[in-house]
């Protein structure tokens, strides 16, 4: 079962007077563990697909399902729920909320889902060693570096145990060497974990960590799919 | 708890603007609080000084608060001494005074005014009318000397040349229609602190002015309680133990407490509303930018899984912890306020149609200062709500492309 399938999925937005198509009939499956990257040049709809994965946008046509279910009749309560529940993001700016220190920020997903204090602590401290922040977890976001506040949004991300990762240029904001780390990271985690991950990125290096890779240009995909190395090197 | 926290956090973020928010309700809170507490004192001191001055519950023959008298005691209560044993069984009742209304003319021989009296029981009256009725010069008089005695108003003993120990003579129609005169001797002179009263009173004994009516019957009989929030309760008995008479309480009779409480609900009123609106405004500026700023964050929240009305929820804790500590502070300010009064002496002019004027002390009200605790609270998460409703419902994507 795939943990993400969008099939035909169409997508336009009002610009000034004028309407432009931003996806033109878009299919997609990530299979969970898999990691899919979407690269493209701006303006080609990357982000606007991620939204329609993550569920914080609807499409004008095509359908969506997570874990085999549709979801496209589902209210916006219930699409709120199932984010809660089943997918994770990773931001280009991390997004962590700053009055929470490291620890509070991987604790707030578990908190919305009524995890109890017991299984919450034990669950933080875990994912904070993994991404090796363990030393760290009582502090603000503002006293760590990007790349460990990259983590940090990577251990918010996977600490309820999604289905699926949403990352939007989770390097984009990151020198050369964290980059690499971050992307290592990611990698490791869904891999481990079994969680489905789609990465919009400019990276090349990012793309060569990935299973498979979709280019986008115009809303529409180009050149087919392409296999990432690491997909061999998975199997 | 966690989102309290949060919450508290998030107020120390910007303490600057927070603070301002914070010290606008503090401020506001104190001046309904010490507005309210002046207003307070004031009822509990016209009250008192009208429960004094009419008695807590008034007995008076069935017509005697309805119509004029024809004639002197036309509607006056007879067997007053009998009524008096009933009356002193009731709960709660502390003395029972008849007194008669009567008025006529005073003349020290070379002119005459004229006079409102009040034929009282000396020994009971001036104790249970307490400082309200201050003797200016001389002292009360006693029942049963062989020459009436009176206390005269001072702008009367001033109009009629009087002194303690001065002669005068009352004059006043009886009850069979005629004139009739009595010589009185001046043993006082009071104040009863209102210029049109003290130009025309005269208190004299009660046996006296019925000699002078050629009357046994009183015009009332006062009671008098230990309590004055019983005084509904006890006329309901009055008036169930003796039906063919009309009872009153001393709210019915205090025109004057209730037009000066009416005045006050709505000055007081007033103040209380534009406190709530700047309360409002202070709150929902702070708390409107702080949404803006956050924008980008609230479509994070969002997008990981936070339904709108938990956004909401974050921010009327918000709300809260600025309007609960405003609330808190300025609980204090006002309570300090109250304190320092009590000590500062300090005196309020006389008030229009009065002749002295009264402390400027403000009561402490537990029960005023929890309903504006309370109303601060519920105005600012107000304020919160409406500040942060629309931003939990702006579309995800737009929010997280806030700048």
């Amino acid at each position: 079962m795939n943990a993400l399938c969008l099939k035909a999925v169409r997508k336009s937005y009002r610009v000034g007077g004028s309407q432009v198509q931003a996806l033109r009939g878009v299919s997609i499956e990530v299979a969970a563990g898999e990691m899919l990257a979407l690269t493209g040049p701006s303006g080609s709809g990357k982000s606007t697909l991620l939204n329609l994965c993550g569920l914080v946008d609807a499409p004008d046509a095509g359908t969506r399902e997570i874990e085999g279910t549709v979801v496209d009749r589902y209210s916006p309560s219930r699409l709120t729920q199932l984010r809660r529940e089943r997918i994770g993001f990773v931001f280009q700016s991390f997004n962590l909320v700053p009055v929470m220190n490291a620890y509070e920020n991987v604790e707030y997903p578990l908190l919305l889902l009524g995890t109890a204090a017991a299984e919450r602590k034990k669950r933080i401290w875990e994912m904070l060693d993994r991404v090796g922040l363990a030393e760290l977890g009582r502090r603000l976001p503002d006293a760590l570096s990007g790349g460990q506040r990259q983590r940090v949004a990577i251990a918010r991300a996977l600490v309820k145990s999604p289905a699926l990762v949403i990352a939007d240029e989770p390097t984009g904001n990151l020198d050369s060497a964290t980059a690499m780390q971050i992307v290592e990271l990611l990698r490791e985690l869904t891999r481990e974990r079994g969680v489905a991950a789609v990465i919009a990125t400019h990276d090349e290096r990012m793309t060569r960590h990935c299973d498979r890779m979709l280019r986008l240009v115009d809303g529409e995909m180009r050149d087919g799919e392409m296999r990432g190395p690491a997909q061999g090197e998975a199997r | 708890m966690k989102w309290l926290l949060f919450a508290c956090r998030n107020v120390l973020r910007n303490r600057r603007r927070s603070l301002m928010a914070l010290a606008i309700t503090a401020v506001g809170t104190a001046a309904v609080l010490v507005g309210g507490g002046f207003a307070l004192f004031t009822y509990d001191s016209l009250r008192e000084v009208s429960a004094r001055d009419s008695g807590h519950v008034v007995l008076g023959a069935r017509d005697f608060f309805e119509g004029d008298e024809d004639l002197p005691m036309q509607h006056g209560l007879a067997g007053a001494a009998a009524l008096d044993a009933q009356l002193r069984a009731l709960p709660g009742v502390r003395a029972v005074l008849p007194r008669i209304q009567f008025s006529g003319l005073v003349s020290n021989g070379d002119k005459s005014a004229i006079f409102i009296g009040s034929g009282v029981v000396p020994e009971l009256d001036f104790r249970v009318r307490g400082p309200q009725m201050k003797f200016v010069e001389g002292e009360p008089f006693g029942p049963g000397s062989a020459v009436p005695e009176i206390a005269l108003g001072k702008d009367l003993a001033r109009l009629m040349k009087a002194k303690p120990g001065a002669s005068l003579t009352l004059l006043a129609t009886t009850t069979e229609g005629n004139l009739n005169a009595v010589d009185v001797l001046v043993r006082g002179v009071v104040s009863v602190g209102v210029p049109d009263i003290d130009r025309r009173l005269v208190l004299t004994d009660i046996a006296a002015v019925q000699k002078l009516l050629l009357t046994d019957k009183v015009s009332t009989l006062s009671l008098y309680l230990k309590d004055t929030g019983e005084s509904a309760a006890v006329a309901s008995l009055a008036q169930a133990a003796l039906p063919q008479l009309a009872v009153r309480t001393w709210l019915d009779l205090a025109v004057f407490y209730q037009a000066v409480r009416e005045l006050y609900n709505r000055i007081f009123g007033m103040l209380g509303a534009i406190m709530v609106i700047i309360v409002l405004f202070a709150m929902s500026n702070t708390l409107g930018m702080a949404v803006a700023e956050r924008t980008r964050e609230i479509g994070t929240l969002r997008a990981i899984g936070t339904h709108p009305a938990e956004i909401v929820r974050n921010f009327l804790f918000e709300g809260i912890a600025i309007g609960a500590a405003g609330a808190a502070v300025g609980m204090a300010i006002a309570g300090a306020t109250t304190f320092a009064l009590a000590f500062a002496g300090i005196q309020m002019p006389p008030p229009p149609g009065r002749s002295s004027g009264y402390p400027l002390l403000v009561n402490f009200s537990p029960l005023l200062y929890a309903a504006t605790g309370a109303a601060v609270i519920a105005i600012s998460a107000l304020a919160a709500y409406f500040a942060s409703a629309k931003a939990a419902r702006k579309p995800i994507t737009d929010a997280l492309a806030h700048v």
